[in-house]
């Protein structure tokens, strides 16, 4: 990796040479440094999830030439695992090139704790049977994974109206990831696995095109190669008494590689319109070597199994079509009908396995979509404006409880201009969707029964509406006031078990208001209340009546239900106090974020008791993914001279996290049963405290 | 593979040089001087171009403009038909004469692209040029340019900002997208308020085929791009995730991990009821902090995905293939 960053490096110092002999030239640079102090508390993989903030200097640099030819480098983070080059340069109306380097952490929890050895390989293993329960003894590590992209491309347009793009990028992907496995199905322990992430991805992106009224054609091909270093977790399953040579698999994602070749165009046709079209098609496919034992608690280990082939070839193809008229005949009329085609037709093995007489198939699921539609946007006098909207989709799948969708979408949007400092726009839209819904065809006494009633919510038939309006208000060049209303209603009106019903409610209201030469000062407020409402089956492992959720209940058949609600509201406020005009700005600002989640559960038991200690009110749950997030910001900043700023300030940023299934972890809650778990502290304790002091210097040249 | 890449990088690299030394040894370096133009283009320099006055005549009362038009793109004289190499300010604002002798003022005839201006009128001027760019090729489309947004609503030449964007992406895409602003706020998000991503990595805001204007053909192509994982395809799909990842997760942010629309269990929930463990009531007893004899791996930490972690597809044995579990 280090090479790869001399390379980049050496390029991107090489290339200014070819530049400073233009006659005329402009060059810009600056140069900023950051000093940091951090005073920390908590858990720092939720503080820089996406960061890198730790005590130390942090660099950036800003390079631009400017003359027939022209240069644009710039570089943040230096040396850290946020850390960003990209170099843009070429000819004006000639050619772009660009070279890019880029890291993006994405850290998940520091400090988790495993009794494996081998954490960060594709093997997993303990000593002695069983493994030790004592955390203190178990190994350390992070889960964090970090993205390093780097690339290049050139865009030609010196042939216009011929144009030519091609770019290359890879990115390497490292780091630890929480999987988990059950220890032995059905009834086992849940054991989790730090999962080795080593992915590559190469993409190559090649476009060729003519763009010249009244034709516009492009010709693209992406190609995209995933390779993972490993393609099993070996790990000693601690549910077995098995050796250490028994390993347990779990199957990690293969390697796949996809392409995709497009063509686009548009053309002018009369009555100011132009039809446009994408006719595209790709393939997916990957390799994977597949497994004919599986570890249970037995002697030996392993049990074997029958598999038609042993090698599973995946292979998926799409294609789309789409056709979109778009037309602006008369001066108050906007017109567009569109259709859209897209199928995905999977065309991978069909692998059989035979494990104790079962025979057991893979189904390869497809779809296709048939989407069409027209929008009308009408002016009428006093600068109304209203945007009408039909479509309909078909959807057709293979799957068995519901092969096909049909959706039909109304919507209409009012927008209104009529003052120059207001904008209000108004707009409502209406989903119907219907399902064809195949029940199983077996007896009341079947398991599969239930699924007469079971309605999945991704295919299920709903009605939806959704009401939005806005307000835009600058009556005053220096006063700025939004507000935005949204509430979404989605009832899955036939679904029985399942997701019932949806709602969301928001709203969203900011100002900015500018005091003269004195202070800007800006506020917002955020309100979002989501509920969804479902209603659910218990039935005992082995049932085989009941399934129907008709049938009284029995204290171990029985309906439930479950209210989720989320509720989140954020505000902020920020001023700018212009201490001295153009030369002394001190800023402040706070931050509020702020969830409530909250889940209330009904046993529906009739006149059956509830399981011993528990009634309707103690089985609730009050903090579902509750947190809080404050900010608070001062910054001073100073213009020396032109060319030299100076900045100082502190931020105190305080993340507190409430879950329910996460309070009071525990490592190993016990080694044995459904309650049984080797766990590894994965997301637990994010809550932190931080307190940061910067101070910064900047220079242009 | 990897050799591929290194050798298509040198490539690149080489191209680019071979390219940049040939326009160097042809001459093609230089610009055609202003008033040359009509050398080539004599019929469009001289006709009907009637009350243009040149751009050194706005700069007397607009002088600050003036520069920052020097310094855009749109100022680059080496752009054959930018406005610099036809008529400067007035590519865009129309010819000024009658402004200057109706003595100036904002749109006082001119064209200002002020607020009272029509969205299409404005967007218009931009694309008697851009409409042949490969970015602007599909605005008709756009669901922005249906809304009535006109491209001066996100550009401004006179600002400098990258892209003659008014601000910096996201805050600006968020000045109308509030809802959107809220979400990314939300602790499970894509790294946008990092700056690591922008709205433009998934969005064209200039339109494209895609719904919500996505740059892709369908939601899962799109996340593929980054996720390219959990393409597979694999021996054991999981149907919603194949068809749609947004059955499960909300990509512009969840307060629930992974951006996850529900929490597990209940979002599994939502689909599996059966016998045993799919339909089985998890409260706050199933939590470590409660007192449940039986079932309590199923609810705390990752809940179902303590057991189900290759909820994206498998290629494992048999049952625990087909169940996700290994």
């Amino acid at each position: 990796m280090r090479c790869r960053i001399i390379i980049f490096a050496v390029i991107f110092s090489i290339i200014p040479f070819f530049y400073v002999c233009a006659s005329e030239y402009e060059i810009e640079s600056d140069v900023g440094v950051t000093g940091i102090l951090l005073n920390f508390h908590g858990n720092k993989a939720k503080f820089n999830e996406y960061r890198d903030i730790e005590d130390g200097v942090y660099g950036r640099f800003h390079f631009k030439y400017d003359s027939n030819y022209f240069l644009d480098f710039k570089a943040s983070d230096i040396a850290y695992d946020t850390q960003y080059y990209r170099l843009e340069g070429g000819k004006w109306g000639s050619f772009k090139y660009h070279l890019e380097y880029k890291e993006i952490p994405h850290n998940f929890t520091f400090g988790a704790k495993s009794f494996y050895s081998g954490i960060g390989s594709n093997n997993l293993t303990f000593s002695a049977f069983p493994p030790n329960t004592d955390i203190r003894t178990w190994s350390t590590f992070d889960y964090s994974v970090e993205r390093k992209s780097y690339g290049g491309g050139i865009k030609l347009d010196m042939l216009r109206p011929l144009f030519f793009d091609i770019s290359i990028s890879r990115e390497e992907k490292d780091g630890v990831y929480p999987a988990g496995v059950a220890g032995t199905s059905p009834g086992g322990i849940a054991v989790e696995l730090p999962e080795p992430i080593n992915y590559t991805t190469d993409t190559l992106k090649f476009e060729v095109g003519y763009a010249k009224r009244p034709l516009f054609l492009s010709l693209s091909f992406f190609l995209s190669e995933f390779e993972n270093d490993n393609h099993n977790l070996n790990f000693r399953n601690p549910a077995t008494a098995n050796t250490a040579s028994t390993t347990d698999v779990l199957t990690l994602s293969p390697d796949n590689k996809y392409y995709k070749i497009a063509f686009k165009g548009n053309v002018k046709v009369p009555l100011n319109s132009k039809l446009s079209v994408n006719l595209a098609s790709s393939r997916t496919k990957s390799e994977a070597d597949l497994l004919d034992f599986f570890v249970d608690d037995v002697p030996g280990g392993r049990i074997p199994i029958t598999i038609s082939d042993k090698i599973f070839d995946g292979k998926i193809d799409t294609q789309s079509y789409d056709l979109v008229l778009t037309s602006n005949p008369f001066p108050f009329l906007d017109g567009k009908v569109f259709y859209k085609y897209y199928k995905r037709e999977n065309k991978s093995d069909e692998i059989r396995t035979i494990e104790d007489d079962e025979i057991l198939t893979n189904e390869l699921f497809g779809y296709r979509k048939n989407y069409y539609g027209i929008e009308i946007g009408l002016r009428f006098p006093a600068r109304l404006y209203l945007i009408t909207a039909y479509s309909h989709v078909k959807k057709e799948r293979k799957r068995e409880d519901v092969p096909e969708n049909k959706d039909d979408i109304y919507s209409f949007d009012l927008k209104w201009t009529g003052l120059d400092f207001m904008n209000i726009k108004v707009g409502y839209e209406k989903m119907h969707r219907t399902a064809e819904f195949h029940a199983p065809e077996v007896g009341p006494e079947e398991p599969d029964f239930i699924e007469t009633f079971v309605g999945r919510f991704d295919v299920a038939a709903k009605e939806r509406d959704t009401y939005r309006a806005s307000v835009e208000v600058s009556p005053i060049e220096s006063l700025n006031f939004g507000f935005g209303y949204k509430n979404k209603n989605t009832d899955y009106k036939d679904v029985i078990l399942g997701l019932r019903e949806s709602k969301s409610d928001e709203f969203n209201i900011d100002a900015d208001v500018t005091l003269g030469k004195i202070m800007k000062v800006a506020v917002y407020y955020d309100y979002e209340k989501i509920k969804h409402s479902q209603f659910q089956r218990q039935l005992p492992f082995n049932a085989t009546t009941g399934f129907d959720p008709g049938t009284p209940p029995t204290p171990s058949s029985f309906n439930w239900g479950a209210k989720e609600r989320d509720k989140n509201y954020n505000y902020g406020i920020g001023a700018d106090i212009y201490v001295i005009q153009k030369k002394f700005t001190v800023r402040l600002q706070h931050d509020y974020i702020r969830s409530d989640g909250a889940v209330d559960y009904t046993y529906f038991l009739g006149t059956n008791p509830l399981p011993p200690g528990r009634t309707q009110d103690n089985i609730d749950i009050s903090n579902w993914d509750d947190y809080r997030l404050r900010i608070y910001l001062i910054k001073a900043v100073y213009n020396a001279t032109k060319k030299l700023l100076l900045s100082a300030g502190f931020i105190h940023e305080r993340f507190s996290y409430s879950d329910a299934q996460l309070d009071g972890y525990e490592f190993v809650p016990a080694t044995a049963g459904t309650n049984g778990a080797f766990l590894t502290g994965a997301y637990r304790d994010q809550s932190y405290r931080a307190n940061i002091i910067f101070l910064g210097l900047a220079c242009r040249f | 593979m990897r050799n591929w890449f290194i050798i298509f990088l040198s490539i690149l690299c080489a191209i680019f040089l071979a390219l940049d030394a040939r326009m160097r040894a042809s001459g093609a370096t230089s610009y055609v001087e202003p008033g040359n133009c009509q050398v080539c283009h004599e019929e469009k320099i001289t006709e009907g171009k009637t009350g243009y006055v040149g751009s050194e005549v706005c700069k007397v009362c607009h002088e600050k403009e003036y520069d920052s038009f020097l310094k855009s793109i749109h100022g680059k004289k080496g752009i054959p038909d930018s406005p610099a190499n036809r008529e400067g300010c007035e590519s865009c604002h129309g010819p000024g004469a009658e402004h200057i002798e109706k003595g100036g003022g904002k749109g006082v005839a001119i064209f200002s692209f002020g607020k009272k201006l029509e969205a299409k009128k404005k967007s218009s001027k931009c694309l008697s040029c851009h409409d042949e760019t490969k970015p602007l090729a599909f605005w008709d489309m756009s669901r922005h340019q249906l809304m009535d947004v006109s491209c001066d609503n996100c550009h401004s030449i006179h600002n400098g900002l990258e892209k003659n964007l008014k601000a910096v992406e996201p805050a600006l895409c968020f000045t109308c997208h509030r809802d959107i602003k809220s979400q990314t706020n939300k602790q499970s998000h894509h790294p946008l308020r990092e700056g690591k991503m922008k709205c433009v990595n998934c969005h064209d805001p200039m339109g494209s085929f895609g719904v919500k204007m996505l740059k892709a053909d369908s939601v899962n192509e799109l996340c593929y791009k980054c996720h390219a994982e959990k393409r597979g395809p694999f021996m054991w799909e999981h149907p919603p995730v194949e068809e749609k990842c947004l059955n499960c997760h909300i990509p512009h942010g969840s307060n629930h991990l992974k951006l996850l629309t529900k929490k597990v269990p209940l979002l599994c929930h939502s689909c599996h009821d059966n016998r045993g463990h799919p339909g089985t009531i998890h409260t706050s007893f199933e939590t470590f902090k409660g007192t449940a004899t039986s079932n309590k791996n199923r609810m705390f930490a990752r809940s179902c995905l303590n057991c189900h972690s290759n909820i994206h597809g498998s290629n494992g044995p048999s049952e625990r293939g087909s169940h996700w579990l290994r």
